[in-house]
């Protein structure tokens, strides 16, 4: 099964992500896609801890490459999240590359290995503003890579000010 | 508790003002301490700006609004969908108002979200 858990900037996707899997009993891996970078991130890194503490998850970071990760079959994975993943495959090197394919050709070999994979991913294309061309390309691929995912996911999820709203398949 | 979100301009006041009758305190220029008996409050994510910048602890201020005005009808932008602003004062804002419209959220009976003026019940009942 997959479930994708969509949302804005602080609209608890985190906490109802971490929720969906708090009735699965098997083995949970966190794949954590957030460079700790800066005072900011480390912030967000100490807080996304703390909430997880003692909800059995082990974590991988994978800041790029998740096509690279092995799971052993039958366990449960969340990935948190989309939006630091694309913009780290995007910006990685000097020269901007389109990243969808290589990130759904991962999700696609994560969702083969275990048995949920949760993927908290950010609505970032709701704020009307014209960027950048570099910012309107992440906007671009970013709703790519929402829609491709939403299309094989078996429940897509909406957080509204910590409210799931279901889009596709039901609640958890 | 009553909270009405959605975009700018998408007709969350109309809602209000054809579904209930209730006087409107606006959170743009309203004294602080009036929210706390008001029966509406316009605008809370502008209010959350002005109290960030008064220094005050929003999130507090959000918990006390919820025990000691239970019966608020609570208007607020959404936000967060967009890209991190570069400002770090836009972003503390931005993130701010996610978590106090969470606790408005789970305080609240019902959560309604207007969309095209289109009003989508996404907790409790009308």
């Amino acid at each position: 099964m997959m479930t994708v858990v969509i949302g804005g900037s602080k609209c608890g996707k985190s906490s109802y992500a971490e929720k969906i899997l708090d009735s699965f009993t098997g083995k949970k891996f966190y794949i954590a896609t957030m460079i700790p970078y800066g005072d900011e991130a480390h912030t967000a890194i100490e807080r996304h801890r703390e909430m997880r503490r003692n909800k059995g998850f082990d974590t991988i970071e994978k800041y790029t490459d998740i096509d690279e990760i092995y799971l052993p079959k039958g366990y449960a994975a969340l990935l948190e999240c989309m939006g630091n993943l694309c913009a780290n495959e995007m910006f990685k090197d000097e020269e901007i590359t389109a990243p969808t394919e290589k990130i759904m050709s991962g999700i696609e070999r994560l969702k083969a290995q275990v048995q949920h994979l949760v993927i908290v991913t950010n609505n970032v294309s709701c704020d009307g503003i014209a960027y950048s061309k570099e910012t309107m390309e992440y906007m671009r691929i970013m709703a790519d890579i929402n829609r491709r995912m939403a299309e094989i996911a078996d429940n897509v999820i909406e957080c509204v000010y910590g409210i799931p709203v279901p889009l596709k398949g039901m609640l958890l | 508790m009553i909270m009405i979100t959605g975009g700018a301009y998408e007709g969350k006041t109309d809602f209000v003002k054809n579904h209930y009758s209730c006087k409107i305190t606006d959170g743009k220029s309203c004294d602080f301490e009036s929210v706390f008996t008001a029966e509406c409050v316009n605008n809370f994510h502008i209010l959350v700006k002005r109290l960030i910048e008064s220094g005050q602890d929003v999130l507090a201020f959000t918990e006390r609004l919820c025990k000691e005005n239970s019966d608020l009808i609570v208007i607020t932008d959404e936000i967060g969908c967009g890209i991190i602003p570069l400002e770090k004062d836009d972003r503390i804002w931005r993130e701010q108002t996610g978590r106090a419209g969470c606790i408005i959220a789970k305080n609240s009976d019902t959560v309604v979200r207007v969309f095209c003026g289109i009003p989508t019940l996404i907790k409790g009942e009308l």
